[in-house]
């Protein structure tokens, strides 16, 4: 397996993850000189600084993605309220921090285990449903959630789910508030998980949720457990997205309830069924590429046009449902 | 009592709307067992069809319902020939990820040609009858609008109307077939998938008059038809879903719920109520008030 891994194409693919920081600086770099060559740079190019937060919150949307397809993709139910994970995930971070200023490292750890749980809260009475009305309860949660968090000044501290000046973390002594910083941290993130998902997939457990994918009354005859895989399909898939939420807080440093709507959760679920539902390495791939379509489209478009990232990801969903439920990539 | 008359008031509207949204659902959900998320986007462009022949054409406003209806009826059975007739035979799961995505991309469509803001009717283009002045008074000090009085009474009198044509015409009588096993149907010479389209073209026609009514006493925006649509959802889910008369139900109870809801504990929840109903409804009892328990819903 290592010789399979270790390919040039796969150390060069490394070496230009581990770096990348270096080279939006170094196209910082090269703009400032531009300038002050007097030539002048086409305002379209956005600024290396201003590319690694995007590609930061790219590696955001690939987190959930893996996280999102633990549910949908290996144990086959159609999640629309993942964003209710997140949710969790980003006010338990928040609030904790700027109310009872724990240590960032400490809320990791309890944010995950939230998130986890609040997987299991909503997972045990959805266990029985399957396809669309389990679709719709899970969005109905997320919902829920979301108009608690809008309204519920009493515990947010302000309208519209606004919490602000959520401080970041510090690691021995260095305060990690640089976009490259944050680069490294949601990296190590993904790495994690990924790691985790993938030995998961490759173990009793993933294999006994890929066959109730498969058929729900085989596996149950075949002795699988139904209602304790599905929680624990329910619960990791919760804590990767409250995960991704707890990070998301200290890097937006300020949350709002609008970062959690619905689209969101639909948003994320194009990316999953894009790259292809039930791999690990397509959801990341659909992550990237949407992702980078959507930023692409909200610079490239006038703020009239906003609305056409979203039609565009609408019609992504139709067109690839009609010619390729599959997924770009095959065999994932 | 006046508050609480009027509360009741908007609430049996609400229902009204709700109502003749929810049966759209309803219908196609009955027959294929899809649940057309875009429906309530149908709806919006409903409204949206009736502002801009009203308020920039000059359409008198009874020439423009009809046209709106059957714009939305087109619009809908072109939805299914397009995104949903292809997809019959692939797993659930790909139809009703097809139905989010028409969703996104209408209400994002609707979002491109008419902008963000909100609309409404300009006063002169409406019938004089339907300004929100001109209402009876009813004791105790409340008013009664001729437009809510209209609304109720029309979404009533629709709602006999598609009763009697499932229960008494030819197409109904097919659709009730399809509804019961589309395959027999089928072996019995019914042609499925036209009565699928007729289910379509109701249906959206029905969402296209909620989406003038709404246009008549509320604002006209793109993401309308999301929060109605869903709220209309829960109705039909509340009714039992698949059944016609069950989403009457379930639309006056949900539009009522929800306005004395936002009356009496907190406008900010209004539409978790209605979310509040629907997770309660489908966790208790899936096949809702008035339908059949049907085996699983996978």
């Amino acid at each position: 397996m290592m010789r399979d891994t270790l390919t040039p194409k796969n150390i060069i693919l490394c070496g230009l993850i581990c770096f990348l920081p270096g080279l939006t600086y170094l196209l910082d770099y090269t703009i400032q000189w531009l300038s002050f060559q007097d030539i002048s740079v086409p305002t379209s190019i956005p600024s290396g600084d201003y590319l690694l937060r995007i590609i930061v919150q790219a590696g955001i949307y690939m987190l959930l993605a893996v996280g999102l397809n633990i549910v949908c993709g290996f144990t086959g139910l159609l999640d629309l309220g993942y964003v209710g994970f997140y949710l969790v995930g980003g006010y338990t971070a928040g609030l904790l921090m700027t109310r009872l200023g724990v240590n960032y490292w400490l809320v990791l750890p309890i944010a995950v285990l939230n998130g986890a749980l609040w997987g299991l809260l909503r997972g045990a009475p959805t266990l029985r449903l399957t396809g669309d009305y389990f679709a719709i309860v899970t969005f109905g949660f997320a919902e829920l959630l979301f108009r608690i968090i809008k309204n519920w000044t009493w515990l947010i501290g302000g309208p519209n789910g606004f919490v602000h000046d959520i401080p970041s973390p510090t690691l021995f002594g260095i305060t990690l508030d640089q976009n490259w910083h944050n680069y490294y941290h949601i990296l190590i993130l993904l790495a994690l998980v990924v790691l985790f998902t993938y030995r998961l997939q490759h173990s009793r457990v993933g294999r006994a949720w890929i066959a109730i994918r498969e058929d729900e009354q085989a596996a149950e005859s075949m002795g699988i457990n139904l209602s304790r895989y599905k929680s624990l399909a329910f619960a990791v898939s919760a804590a990767v997205g409250a995960l991704g939420g707890a990070f998301f807080a200290q890097f937006r440093i300020n949350l709002s309830a609008t970062a959690f709507e619905f689209w969101e959760s639909i948003f994320i679920l194009c990316m999953v069924v894009l790259g292809g539902m039930g791999g690990i390495k397509s959801s990341i791939i659909g992550a990237a590429i949407l992702a980078s379509l959507g930023e692409i489209l909200r610079i490239s478009l006038p703020y009239q046009l906003s609305g056409m990232r979203y039609l565009v990801f609408g019609i992504i969903l139709i067109v690839l449902m009609r010619f390729r439920p599959g997924g770009l990539i095959k065999g994932a | 009592m006046a508050q609480f008359l009027e509360q009741l008031i908007n609430g049996l509207v609400l229902g009204g709307i709700y109502a003749l949204i929810a049966v759209g659902y309803t219908m196609v959900y009955g027959i294929i067992q899809l649940i057309n998320f875009a429906h309530g986007e149908i709806f919006m462009f409903g409204a949206y069809f009736s502002f801009v022949l009203v308020a920039v054409l000059q359409v008198p406003f009874w020439v423009a319902l009809p046209i709106c209806m059957l714009l939305c009826a087109g619009m809908g059975v072109a939805m299914d020939i397009i995104a949903y007739r292809p997809l019959r035979k692939a797993p659930r799961l790909s139809a009703l990820i097809t139905a989010i995505g028409m969703s996104l991309a209408l209400q994002n469509l609707a979002r491109i040609i008419w902008g963000a803001r909100q609309r409404t009717f300009p006063e002169e283009s409406i019938p004089v009858i339907f300004l929100s002045e001109n209402a009876i008074p009813l004791p105790g000090g409340a008013d009664l609008p001729y437009r809510d009085l209209f609304i109720i009474l029309f979404a009533a009198v629709l709602m006999i109307l598609l009763n009697r044509l499932i229960y008494l015409t030819k197409i109904g009588k097919a659709m009730r077939a399809c509804a019961q096993n589309p395959v027999a149907a089928n072996l019995m010479g019914i042609q499925t998938n036209r009565v699928i389209a007729v289910a379509f073209a109701i249906g959206s026609a029905l969402g296209a008059v909620a989406g003038v009514m709404v246009g008549l006493r509320e604002v006209i925006e793109p993401t309308m038809g999301y929060y109605k649509g869903v709220a209309a959802f829960a109705a039909a889910v509340l009714g039992g879903i698949g059944n016609v008369t069950g989403a009457m139900i379930g639309g006056l109870l949900i539009g009522l719920a929800e306005v004395l809801g936002a009356g009496y504990i907190s406008s900010g929840y209004r539409l978790a109520i209605a979310y509040i109903i629907m997770i309660a409804v489908i966790l208790i009892r899936p096949s809702g008030l008035f339908g059949k328990t049907t085996g699983t819903r996978a």
